[in-house]
């Protein structure tokens, strides 16, 4: 095809362009490398060092300040610390509220925000658009406040009790206890998967929907054979964006969830300052690191099939 | 061709309309509930549970926390430290934005996925970790140590976003520009830059939350010398009554209701949604 | 609304549509015989997409019936019409096998398996892209997913096939070959066509007839041969083939003063170097080649005139003779005659 050609002629011109531009463009995008090694991939490392025993050179001063500090005894050091956090008696119910909020607290807010999307998408009008914006509200509420208000408003004294009450309900108190951490990570993780949902939805051209109804499919047909396999890679990285952030949140388990079992982003933050045992803290840090880890693979496959999808691998 | 119509399927029965109308007003209730519960928390002088309206109305809280010389400090510091870092961050991360929009270099997706991976350790474990380091640096308490703590946090936001806004200038229009006799400066300036703007605008806003929110490294390295208005909060709601903690939270969401304005638009527009997609 | 047609094909009775408050579609009337194959050819804004939306379905128009087969479909959603549409940039599937875009609708209708692949099988056998059923849309050329979303309409067994503008994407000698296998295709399944364009060389070259639009309603609706050589409005004479326009009267083979305008095709004046009757001496003014034939400017005493001549074309600068055998007179817009 004569415009196949035409294609092939500029895109070799622009790669020859962009190959001379190209130590230019790695001295440009320098900058925030260096700061995310230093500041995010260093003390990482240093604090894997640390977990293992490694207790001299930067980690010195934390050594000398934390109590409980396991010194390596073998040339890679020692899982001593890995041993201590596993056979804590409460590290066992921290990660299975960790676990859980996130599964359960990620599945509701995928499928709210598959519903508002596909009800946007599909139908669309005022009312969808009054929608999206509301669930946008919490983007900029700062998560404190988020937390705090949340912690109010289901506490014992708290508006639902309050109201319910003139109705003869006697509803629950949430506050501190694991609901109200999976209301709250819901609250403040709606809009960014709303965002996500809603604009891989929007992207999907109206032509091959129509195309499936003029085929003869229904609504839910279509939904499910067309509109979502074309958006799925919008869709997995709000799934594993909400879970990832959520696994290692401490501000709203912090405010909103009981003091045991708790979620490890603040068991984290007790250890360190509270119990002054900050190896075990760093332990639990990697614990957290690995399961995310894990999902964050979900996030580059998807971008990898996005990719493969349009041709540009 | 005339505009065609959204492509609708019918659903017009009243009674899906109705549970819709129900829907949205669960979540209007889920979503605003606890803020409007907060909000006027502010303005009363006590609720006894369980009546349904409060004991009184009063702006004592109000004087009380503008009198409070601590609370004003968190405020001065909020107000400071928070350009400053989103300032810093566009000199950081907009050069390098442009270079993973617009050029192919080694490591460019390494770049994108390496500013990812940064974000999937949990931030608490990642600023205990770094907490040894800036002992070691003797960062603890100064600004310096806050101010990187919450650069860190902008980076995805600065570098992903105008990424992706860049990316999405189409070359024809700036080879239109050439054309026409622009230099190569210019035609970034008026036609890259110009295009790329609400982008880099959604960045902004993005950054200037994310930094101003950041209450758990701000915490961990600032306290017990350096508080802002965020971590301030910790404080406040353990030492204070619920009043006053509502009041500093109506102080503290202004300026985010400010910003809800300016980039409402571009961010529903999908600039956000754009930025997260690695291309 | 008026009775119900009883022959078959396709009836379009008195559709109006407004849409953003402008109103897009005015009133307008059709009938397609069974097994015709018809184009809405027209200017980009004249309505002809949105008629075609509304026959497919995805319209509802805000007046008037459309009939299918003597069965009124106005209100019927397109999954229920007996209607398959192919798109302007085919809007195959992408995360669909060749295969499976055109099985899509079979599985639809809940077809059994083994029918299902040799309904599919035929069809892409029909439209010669068996050896890419594994292939992905974005893995084949523009031609072959033209060809896929053809095959993906015609697997359904429509009533009727709607083709929304399916040549604007391909280059341009594609677009000859293409049109031919389309209308090949569709004279060996018997199949109702109505077909969408702006291209009045691929309108005249496909159609059995051709409906021309202009702001929402049909200006006329005839084969191609009488299009061309009766126009029945001015809008259509200068929209179909070439026209030299002029403004006054015509009489005795000359242009006269009048409030009238006259049409004259550039291949209905004949140039010669002898005088015969009715015709008048000319200066060759210009001679431009335009491939097989010649576009000459000719500068008469009462006109001057656009010609194509292919054969003894005359040279800039000479002197000759120019008759014009055949003119088209109208007032108001409406055809009066033809002389």
């Amino acid at each position: 095809m004569a415009s196949d050609k035409t294609d092939v002629v500029t895109e070799s011109f622009e790669v020859k362009k962009a190959s001379k531009l190209s130590v230019l463009g790695f001295l440009m995008a320098l900058p925030p490398m260096l700061l995310v090694l230093c500041f995010v991939g260093l003390p990482i490392l240093i604090a894997f060092t640390f977990s293992l025993g490694f207790t001299a050179g930067p980690n010195r001063v934390v050594s000398i300040i934390g109590q409980e500090i396991h010194k390596k005894d073998h040339w890679w050091g020692t899982f001593a610390a890995y041993k201590d956090v596993f056979h804590d008696s409460r590290f066992p119910g921290d990660l299975r509220t960790t676990l859980l909020v996130t599964l359960i607290a990620t599945t509701l807010v995928l499928s709210m925000a598959l519903g508002i999307g596909i009800y946007q998408r599909m139908i669309g009008g005022r009312l969808a658009s009054i929608m999206t914006t509301l669930t946008l509200v919490p983007l900029f509420v700062p998560v404190v406040i988020a937390s705090w208000s949340i912690h109010t408003f289901y506490a014992g004294d708290g508006f639902m009790r309050t109201f319910l009450s003139h109705f003869g309900i006697d509803f629950p108190t949430l506050t501190s206890t694991s609901s109200a951490i999976v209301i709250g990570t819901i609250w403040t993780s709606l809009p960014f998967a709303i965002l996500m949902v809603t604009s891989g939805l929007q992207s999907v051209p109206d032509a091959l929907i129509e195309t499936a109804q003029d085929a003869g499919a229904g609504f839910f047909r279509i939904i499910r054979t067309v509109l979502v396999p074309l958006a799925l890679t919008p869709i997995v990285i709000a799934g594993t964006f909400t879970a990832i952030g959520i696994m290692g949140s401490f501000t709203i388990p912090y405010f909103l969830g009981p003091n045991q079992p708790t979620m490890l982003g603040v068991e984290i933050s007790n250890f360190f300052g509270s119990y002054n045992r900050p190896q075990q803290s760093i332990v639990m840090a990697f614990i957290v690191f690995a399961a995310a880890s894990g999902i964050a693979l979900i996030y580059i496959w998807a971008n990898v099939r996005s990719a493969k999808q349009s041709g540009r691998i | 061709m005339a505009r065609k119509e959204k492509v609708r399927v019918k659903t017009s029965s009243t009674a899906v309309r109705m549970s819709l109308v129900v829907f949205m007003l669960v979540m209007a209730f889920f979503i605003l509930g606890p803020l409007i519960w907060l909000g006027v928390h502010a303005f009363v002088t006590n609720w006894t549970y369980p009546n349904l309206t409060p004991d009184g109305w009063t702006w004592h809280w109000w004087t009380k926390v503008f009198a409070d010389s601590a609370l004003e400090e968190a405020i001065r510091n909020s107000l400071i430290i928070s350009p400053i870092v989103v300032l810093l961050s566009m000199i950081i991360c907009l050069p390098a934005a442009y270079a993973a929009g617009r050029m192919n270099y080694p490591g460019r997706k390494t770049f994108l996925i390496v500013m990812f991976a940064a974000n999937s350790f949990p931030k608490i474990g990642l600023f205990a970790s770094i907490a040894t380091l800036y002992y070691a640096l003797n960062l603890m308490g100064t600004v310096v140590g806050v101010i990187i703590i919450q650069l860190l946090g902008t980076i995805i936001f600065m570098t992903w976003i105008p990424a992706a806004a860049f990316a999405s200038v189409p070359r024809n229009l700036e080879e239109a520009a050439r054309d026409a006799g622009a230099s190569k400066f210019r035609v970034f300036r008026t036609i890259t830059l110009r295009m790329a703007m609400p982008g880099i605008l959604v960045a902004i806003v993005m950054s200037f939350l994310a930094s101003f929110d950041e209450a758990q490294g701000t915490y961990l390295v600032g306290a017990p010398t350096l508080f802002t208005m965020p971590t301030e909060m910790y404080s406040l709601v353990q030492n204070y009554p619920i009043q006053v903690a509502a009041v500093f939270s109506l102080l503290l969401a202004f300026p985010s209701v400010l910003l809800i304005g300016l980039a409402r638009k571009h961010i529903v527009g999908g600039q956000l949604a754009e930025g997260f997609q690695i291309k | 609304m008026s009775q119900a047609p009883k022959e078959d094909g396709l009836t379009l009775d008195g559709l109006t549509k407004v849409l953003g408050g402008r109103v897009i579609i005015d009133n307008l009337n059709l009938v397609v015989k069974k097994g015709e194959m018809v184009s809405l050819l027209g200017p980009s804004g004249c309505g002809k997409t949105t008629t075609l939306r509304m026959i497919a379905g995805f319209l509802i128009p805000d007046k008037g019936d459309i009939y299918l087969d003597g069965k009124d479909v106005t209100t019927l959603g397109p999954e229920k019409r007996p209607s398959a549409m192919v798109f302007q940039n085919y809007a195959l599937w992408p995360h669909m096998t060749v295969f499976n875009n055109v099985a899509y609708p079979l599985k639809v209708r809940k077809l059994a398996k083994p029918e299902i692949e040799r309904r599919v099988h035929e069809a892409l056998s029909l439209v010669n892209l068996m050896h890419h059923k594994d292939s992905r849309p974005g893995q084949i050329s523009g031609g072959e997913q033209q060809r896929v979303a053809l095959a993906r309409a015609l697997v359904q067994e429509p009533d009727i096939l709607l083709l929304d503008e399916p040549l604007s994407n391909l280059d341009a000698k594609l677009r000859v070959k293409v049109r031919e296998d389309i209308r090949d295709l569709q004279r060996r399944l018997g199949i109702t066509t109505v077909i969408v364009t702006h291209d009045q060389d691929e309108a005249l070259s496909i159609s059995d007839r051709i409906a021309v639009m202009n702001s929402g309603r049909i200006e006329q609706f005839s084969t191609p041969q009488e299009l061309y050589d009766r126009p029945e409005t001015e809008y259509v004479a200068n929209f179909i083939g070439s026209l030299n326009h002029i403004q006054g009267g015509y009489s005795q083979g000359q242009i006269v003063p009048g409030s009238e305008v006259v049409g004259i095709r550039p291949e209905d004046v004949i140039f010669s170097t002898t005088q015969e009757l009715g015709s008048y001496p000319t200066t060759v003014e210009l001679v431009v080649p335009r491939g097989h034939f010649c576009e000459v400017y000719l500068k008469r005493a009462d006109v001057e005139l656009r010609a194509f001549i292919s054969s003894n074309v005359p040279a800039a600068g000479s002197i000759g003779f120019a008759r014009i055998s055949k003119a088209l007179i109208y007032k108001d817009g409406k055809l009066v005659r033809v002389a």
